[in-house]
């Protein structure tokens, strides 16, 4: 399980999280990228980490909740 | 006895395989904004390849600047090669790669800065790449001992058309995320 912070100071709108994970990330009305998401199985975050210019995002490991 | 001109070489080659780095990493930062190719090159690879690309340019400017330093055939000194105007040889000229260099560079540290000066002050800065790439031509062009050669014309040439085309779709074409999504420019005021 992956854990998806974004800094929202750093991001540009370039988008490219979006390029590498559209499931995953979308554009706020103030162009800032916003993560769907807090917590994901999906490979394709650790995609869009390296894939963000600005490296605005981090990708953490998260635990998952025992049942 | 006949000087050995090995550091000539080797410094006319760095020149010229440093442009064609900057060349490389402006033309990938372009596609990284521009995203002339949509989803058919993986976002991250064209990312890592702007990054390490211009970190080769870098070296490969050191080695220039060296290589120069350790020639005979024009006198250069360690402390010519980062005060502009210092060099004899086609000063003017010499000037210009002086200050490509030194703009590349602050690009580049300003990277790992750009939380401490802010992303828009950040963005701002990454502007001087054009200067830098336009300092950089004309420097190759002026003081590069190539400059007559079809090949060496060639490879400005077909860079700066390159850099030309790629910004001129950057302008023209709005960008799209995910296929659909367009991307509002950070720079620009929101509309109210």
């Amino acid at each position: 399980m992956y854990r998806i912070e974004i800094d929202r100071s750093l991001c540009s709108s370039y988008g490219s999280c979006i390029d590498a994970a559209p499931e995953l990330f979308e554009l706020g009305p103030d162009g800032v990228a916003v993560a769907r998401v807090d917590v994901t199985k999906a490979p394709e975050a650790l995609e869009a980490a390296l894939a963000c210019p600005m490296a605005a995002i981090t990708v953490s490991e998260a635990r998952e909740r025992a049942a | 006895m006949k000087a050995d001109p090995s550091f000539w070489y080797l410094a006319r080659a760095s020149g010229l395989l440093a442009y064609a780095l900057l060349t490389g990493s402006v033309l990938a930062g372009l596609v990284l904004k521009a995203r002339p190719f949509d989803r058919l090159l993986r976002p991250a690879a064209i990312t890592d390849f702007h990054r390490f690309v211009a970190l080769l340019g870098l070296g490969s400017i050191a080695i220039h600047g060296a290589a120069l330093v350790l020639d005979s055939t024009v006198q250069i000194s360690p402390l010519a090669l980062v005060v502009p105007g210092l060099v004899s040889y086609r000063p003017l000229a010499t000037a210009l790669g002086t200050l490509a260099a030194l703009g590349m560079l602050l690009v580049y540290v300003s990277f790992p800065l750009r939380k401490r000066i802010g992303a828009r002050a950040w963005r701002r800065l990454h502007w001087l790449t054009y200067a830098v790439f336009a300092l950089a031509t004309v420097h190759g062009l002026a003081a590069g001992s190539d400059t007559r050669e079809t090949w060496a014309l060639a490879l400005y040439g077909a860079a700066t058309g390159a850099v030309l085309g790629a910004t001129a779709w950057r302008i023209l074409v709005p960008p799209t995320r995910g296929g659909k999504q367009r991307v509002p420019d950070r720079d620009r005021p929101l509309p109210v």
